[in-house]
């Protein structure tokens, strides 16, 4: 695949500094390739991770995991430092512009701001947002508003200088999982349980319309159960599309065989673009969904077996177009600033740094 | 309509007492009865205390498919098995119980908590067995089931009523065993009243009366040369059916107040909650109620929020309406399932089988409100205190409604303990 957007990203400096690189001539390691997608390093943690971010200018990793901490990573030396504060366990996170302060959002309802150039970062902010799960929490694009949503059916917005609650959106009839700001700072979106998506008006505080992702959800007769919700949700650099990561085609919800899917929408139409599934034999969650700046997209999911696949789509397509096993279930995923490398949150306590160019053996010194 | 046209073999022919028909117990002496319904010897004074504790009643919520006990009963935050749930304090004092929980919490001085079971079954239908029967399952040995055995022993033989009524929860005439099938569940398959309770618009009281008498005079007539036990529960079957009948009224469930809905909810787990409390008060020995589903492989926490949303507040609302009814100091009230689930999350965010280490909650009748036995390590994967197993909790159930859980059945003349022998009640939760 040809660099575009990325080229004027400089490359990433080797991640094994200690190591001499083995180049072979007249090949771009730089090139920006999903097909040669490989690992370039691992990042323990103890128990599983439940979600993953990077800040914009990369020097943070974070992730949540099934404790109760925030676990970050500086990406150079790979150092890692605990954020204890949380009552719960960690699902989402947002950075400001600068990468500087981190914004946390728990099960238990808090959302939490730090400032990661402190050498042991305290929680500088606590909002208790919602009743029951804090699901997902968002930075809008002026930097001084946070949105959140949770259990309690709400949508909120949040002012950043004081933690004071400005909007709350009402109009979802189950948990909210996730929420976005649209580019033009003007709008947000929801979607809950039931692949209801919610697009609101920030001016007038009011639903503007709707968008159907009913297909996200499955009643499971048999359990009584609903499933369904979204577990990643991102526009396009441009706006002009959504992308929402969850499942469909509940078959039996308690056992995890239903089907994992990325949906498409236009955003200016509502209407779904793409459905987009991976092999027949891969059932479980999307877990994460992401815009590479030259255009393609990026998936990353569970399977019920407890392993993990990342999937590529080429713009305007249909179907993915490569796939790449993981050795363990990818519960989050996002994408670096050198547009080069993704990070995966796993299922077996590690966040995997991925490199999408060619493979550079290295010898060890 | 489950109970009528019953034909299932059972042991009549044994001579046990457990054999007695309504008809013959109304039909003999004090004396008779007494003998008949195994009080033989007793004086009058310590029949009177025996048929007290008939008066009992029982619920069994069965929360099908296993409920996480760590979502529940036996929270552990901030371990690494413990899920992203809090546990929050109750109105018993130095019980904390799941955040999921919130309206049960306010209830907890009504219940008990029995935290260290191991039944070491991790299979649906063998742990289901367990705990309904309090044994394992033995392979030419049916024991039966709770609803069966209280029903047996704790409704009148003259109730009209049937003596184990399930609601949402199904059920089987295989669960009476020995004891015959008037203590086969009657089941409202969901959650509905039986059909054809109404007599027939075409059919007069005179002409229903006349069709019985005939029937009876030609059944007793085929009796007199060719009576079994299987002619004996047919014609019992429409001796229930009528009785049934006659107390259709326990299943007009129409008239439940805007209020009780709301408190209750509308959903189907509600409205049970609401058909169970009336059950109860129309006198109903047994009535299980059920609630789906809780096998959370996948999803463990998303589902338990969605299920133990529906499931806590009315479960709070029937404890705390027949405490206020005065119908709680002697409605045993018991919240169980087959196993609890795993310590362990699974990379699907689930949670998997686990007979090892769990819990359940008992209240009302005969149990000590606030109390907790047993205790689980720090991560929940074993029981650290005070294990037991489904043997403790029959003569648990057993004792907390006045019965002596130490007697025997007499099927076909062998004598079968009523609760394992090897087990004995767990006393610190009884009253």
């Amino acid at each position: 695949m040809s660099v575009n957007n990325s080229e004027a990203v400089a490359a990433s400096k080797p991640v094994l500094n200690d190591a001499v690189e083995a180049r072979k001539p007249g090949v771009d390691y730089d090139a920006i390739d999903p097909v040669k997608t490989h690992k370039v390093a691992e990042l323990k943690h103890t128990v599983p991770l439940t979600s993953c971010r990077v800040d914009p200018t990369g020097r943070f990793i974070v992730a949540g995991a099934e404790d109760l901490d925030i676990h970050v990573w500086d990406y150079e030396s790979k150092t890692k430092r605990t954020l204890k504060g949380h009552t719960s366990w960690v699902r989402s996170f947002d950075f400001s512009a600068d990468g500087n302060t981190l914004y946390s959002a728990c099960w238990g309802g808090d959302i939490k701001a730090w400032n990661l150039l402190d050498t042991e970062p305290k929680s500088k902010l606590t909002i208790q947002a919602h009743q029951g799960s804090a699901r997902w929490v968002r930075l809008s694009p002026d930097q001084t508003k946070l949105a959140t949503c949770g259990n309690d059916l709400l949508v909120k917005l949040w002012d950043l200088e004081n933690g004071k609650l400005l909007q709350s959106f009402a109009g979802h009839e189950r948990h909210v999982y996730a929420v976005e700001f649209h580019p033009d700072g003007k709008h947000l979106v929801s979607q809950d349980l039931m692949g209801v998506i919610h697009v609101w008006d920030l001016h007038s505080g009011k639903k503007s319309r709707s968008i159907d992702a009913s297909v996200m959800t499955g009643y499971d007769k048999k359990f009584a159960a609903d499933m369904g919700g979204a577990r990643d949700l991102q526009f396009s650099p441009d706006g002009s599309e959504l992308a929402t990561a969850g499942i469909t085609n509940v078959v039996n919800s308690f056992a995890g065989v239903q089907d994992p899917i990325i949906m498409l929408f236009d955003w200016k139409t509502g209407q779904e673009k793409a459905k987009l599934k991976p092999d027949k034999t891969f059932q479980g969650i999307a877990w994460g969904v992401r815009y590479h700046p030259d255009g393609f997209l990026i998936g990353a999911g569970a399977d019920r077996s407890g392993k993990g696949e990342l999937w590529f789509r080429k713009p305007d397509e249909s179907e993915f177009y490569h796939t790449m096993k993981l050795p363990a279930a990818a519960r989050g995923l996002d994408l670096l600033n050198d547009a080069r490398h993704l990070i995966v949150a796993h299922s077996h306590g590690a966040v995997h740094i991925y490199r999408m160019t060619e493979e550079e053996k290295q010898k060890q010194v | 309509m489950q109970g009528k046209g019953v034909t299932m073999r059972c042991n009549y022919a044994c001579g046990s007492h457990e054999s007695l028909t309504r008809r013959s117990f109304m039909g003999g002496t004090a004396a008779g009865a007494l003998s008949m319904l195994g009080f033989g010897g007793m004086t009058q004074v310590q029949a009177a205390k025996k048929l007290a504790a008939q008066q009992k009643q029982v619920v069994v919520f069965w929360l099908s498919g296993g409920v996480s006990q760590l979502e529940t009963w036996d929270p552990k935050p901030g371990t690494e098995t413990g899920g992203p749930f809090q546990a929050i304090s109750t109105s018993a004092p130095g019980v904390q119980i799941s955040e999921l929980l919130p309206y049960t919490a306010q209830q907890m001085h009504h219940l008990a908590l029995v935290r260290g079971i191991n039944t070491r079954e991790n299979n649906h239908g063998k742990g289901a067995y367990i705990m309904q029967t309090g044994r394992k399952e033995q392979p030419g040995f049916a024991y039966p089931y709770l609803g069966s055995s209280f029903s047996s022993h704790l409704s009148p033989p003259d109730s009209p009523l049937p003596g184990y009524i399930s609601v949402g929860a199904g059920g089987s005439s295989k669960e009476a065993t020995f004891l015959g099938p008037r203590h086969a569940p009657l089941v409202l398959s969901g959650g509905k009243a039986p059909a054809n309770l109404e007599m027939h618009a075409s059919m007069t009281t005179e002409r229903d009366k006349l069709r019985r008498s005939l029937r009876s005079k030609v059944s007793q007539r085929f009796e007199q040369k060719r009576k079994t036990a299987h002619t004996e529960v047919y014609n019992e079957s429409f001796d229930q059916a009528a009785a049934l009948m006659s107390r259709r009224d326990i299943f007009d469930f129409s008239h439940f107040s805007d209020k009780d809905v709301e408190r209750y909810g509308k959903h189907d787990f509600g409205q049970h909650c609401l058909m169970a409390r009336q059950l109860i008060e129309k006198g109903v020995t047994f009535v299980k109620v059920g609630h789906t589903n809780y096998d959370t492989h996948s999803e463990n926490f998303n589902f338990h929020i969605e299920q133990l949303g529906e499931f806590d507040r009315p479960f709070a609302m029937f404890i705390s309406d027949l405490y206020d009814r005065g119908l709680l100091e002697h409605t045993l009230i018991i919240c169980m399932c087959e196993f609890g689930r795993t310590p362990k999350i699974n990379s699907r965010v689930g949670r998997d089988h686990w007979g090892t280490a769990w819990s359940i909650a008992v209240g009302g009748a005969g149990i000590k409100g606030g109390a907790v036995s047993g205790k689980t390590n720090e991560t929940g994967t074993q029981v650290i205190d005070r294990e037991v197993n489904g043997g403790h909790l029959f003569h648990t159930y057993y004792q907390a409604v006045g019965l002596d859980s130490t007697e025997e059945f007499y099927p076909n003349g062998q004598p079968i303990a009523k609760a394992d022998p090897k087990t004995e009640a767990i006393k610190e939760i009884l009253a």
